[in-house]
């Protein structure tokens, strides 16, 4: 079953278009990196995709319920950690939290229980009852994913949820995310930290007003950039990438300094003759190792791919 | 349908927030309180002082139940009523400072949007922020009103003042048209809250709100009307349409899509 659906989800601002034409299946228990640059149009996508917003065209669901017509549904299914924390600085963590877990439709006791259960989760009991005012801003942060999970929602929306945090709560709050995962709910992560993407999505959308690319970061990879074999040599590398592209099993190669990145359909079969082919030219192997391209790389260029697309319509 | 559990949480959480706000429970709660010692003192005074110019006043002159009374009773009476009459700026002025607050101070910190992403309706967001402004000031009208009604019997320099003062009309405008007055100003609030980014402007834009006490402390000063029970009814039914009207305007603002979108 898919927890989250969309059908050309299409978002207007008067003659602004910010969303167009989103198509997505993403699977219940799927961690989904959401990526894309500044005003690609990923918190309103967010927006629509939590019944904050209504879509211009197309349609939506989440958890099964219609964002349009089943609007309180999916707000109760949902939950979300905004851009910025919007939590009550007069406020304690607790009231802040027994708050929204009220409002949510917790009883008091439930509101309480939750509100430990995820103090203590996050190592803000002890800060329970300060005024979050006082909070630094990982902590604040921390508080914000709490709430967004209080109420125990199929789909969760995280909108950059490690920034400005240290890597010892950056690293709590990503084993919370794969908990979560285990658990049975689907995350729908927004972020620009691509090794955190990389590091937790199962799913990969790549997204400028409309999505360029949807797919596992391992078909991303190998959709890309096949495999490929990095060669260090003793020497340059550019002078010796014609001789290594006119190889027959050679789809690809880029030099840098010292670096050859060759493109290839079998490595295991064909890494001896690249070496052969190298020696034979005269150049110095150091080594040579399987290449994989960081989720940035595959990022980055799906993103060149894509603007040079826009610009030749 | 209104969702009464969660309108009572977030009254809860409004009067919390202002609770803590010590700086904003103070310049609030406090001055209203000086308004009846205020009144109460000058009315003191005025039995003290025999001014034959006092019978002149058109105010005086029209109200035939004034007929007959001394000349320190009657300054007593018609400033009695002048002041009364300022005790209906209290239910605008307290509702709209906690609504200016509670609303843009919500959009200044950002913390709308997560309020909006619960699964609470417009209507009953819209009505636990209203009733938790408008609640306060009313209250507070009330008691400032009480303490003035209960102070008169000693400043009064004649029995008869005290009745005069606080005469049927008053006590129509209190109980009636107080709470539509504190409902038209926080429905301003809300309204101006979408274009304003500063709770102190949102209070001054919605300082419009003192036009229509303003018009009944002078039109009783210059004699233009007694503001019997039937002219309190009237002008209560005139607030009430108009308070209808805001509202309807406030609830048209106040809608989770313009609130992310076009607030500013």
């Amino acid at each position: 079953m898919n927890a989250i659906e969309c059908h050309r989800l299409t978002r207007h601002f008067d003659r602004l278009v910010a969303v167009a034409d989103l198509d997505l299946a993403i699977p219940a228990g799927t961690i989904f990196g959401f990526l894309g640059p500044n005003g690609a149009g990923k918190t309103t996508t967010v927006r629509m995709l939590c019944a904050l917003i209504a879509p211009s065209s197309g349609t939506a669901r989440v958890a099964g319920f219609d964002v349009q017509t089943q609007a309180a549904a999916v707000r109760a299914v949902t939950g979300i950690l905004t851009e910025t924390p919007g939590l009550y600085d007069t406020l304690s963590a607790l009231e802040n939290l027994t708050f929204f877990a009220r409002l949510y439709g917790l009883s008091a006791t439930q509101a309480a229980e939750r509100a430990a259960h995820y103090l203590r989760l996050f190592e803000l009991w002890e800060r329970r009852n300060d005024p979050v005012g006082g909070f630094s801003k990982g902590m604040r942060q921390k508080l914000a994913i709490a709430r967004a999970l209080l109420h125990d929602p199929a789909v969760v929306f995280l909108d950059e949820p490690t920034a400005g945090l240290d890597p010892a709560a950056a690293r709590a709050v990503r084993d919370v995310i794969k908990t979560l995962r285990a658990g049975g709910r689907t995350i729908f992560l927004t972020t620009h930290n691509l090794a955190e993407a990389d590091e937790l999505c199962d799913l990969i959308g790549v997204f400028r007003t409309r999505l360029i690319s949807l797919d596992t970061p391992a078909n991303l990879r190998a959709r890309l950039f096949g495999q490929s074999v990095r060669v260090v040599l003793a020497g340059p590398a550019a002078p010796l990438a014609p001789l290594v592209q006119q190889l027959p099993f050679v789809s690809g190669v880029d030099a840098e300094e010292r670096v050859l990145l060759v493109r290839l359909a079998n490595p295991d079969q064909h890494n001896p003759a690249l070496v052969r082919a190298l020696v034979a030219a005269g150049a110095d192997v150091c080594y040579l190792e399987p290449f994989t391209p960081s989720l940035e790389t595959v990022y980055l260029e799906l993103m060149q791919e894509a603007v040079t697309v826009d610009s030749a319509s | 349908m209104l969702h009464w559990d969660r309108i009572t949480v977030l009254i809860r959480k409004e009067w919390l927030e202002l609770r803590r706000s010590r700086g904003l429970l103070l310049s609030t709660f406090v001055p209203p309180l000086i308004l009846p010692l205020f009144a109460l003192g000058l009315i003191f005074a005025m039995g003290l002082v025999s001014d034959p110019d006092t019978a002149e006043i058109p105010a005086a002159a029209i109200d035939p139940a004034l007929a007959g009374l001394g000349l320190e009773a009657l300054a007593q009476v018609i400033f009695g009523r002048q002041f009364s009459t300022l005790f209906l700026l209290l239910p605008m002025v307290i509702p709209n400072v906690l609504a200016s607050y509670s609303i843009v101070g919500e959009k200044n910190r950002r913390t709308l949007e997560p309020l909006l992403a619960a699964p609470i309706s417009v209507g009953d967001l819209l009505l636990g922020k209203v009733l938790a402004a408008i609640i306060p000031g009313i209250a507070l009208t009330w008691l400032c009103a009480l303490l003035f009604a209960a102070g008169l019997g000693f400043v009064a320099i004649d029995p008869v003042v005290p009745g005069l003062v606080l005469h049927p009309g008053w006590i129509v405008m209190l109980l009636l048209a107080s709470p539509l007055l504190a409902l038209i100003a926080v429905a301003l609030t809300v309204m101006v809250s979408a274009r304003v980014n500063d709770p102190r402007s949102a209070q001054q834009i919605a300082g419009v709100l003192i036009v229509p006490v303003m018009l009944l402390f002078f039109g009783q000063m210059l004699g233009l009307f007694v503001l019997d029970p039937a002219v309190a009814l009237l002008f209560s039914l005139v607030l009430a349409l108009v308070a209808v009207g805001l509202l309807w305007l406030a609830t048209q603002a106040f809608q989770r899509e313009k609130i992310l979108t076009r607030w500013r």
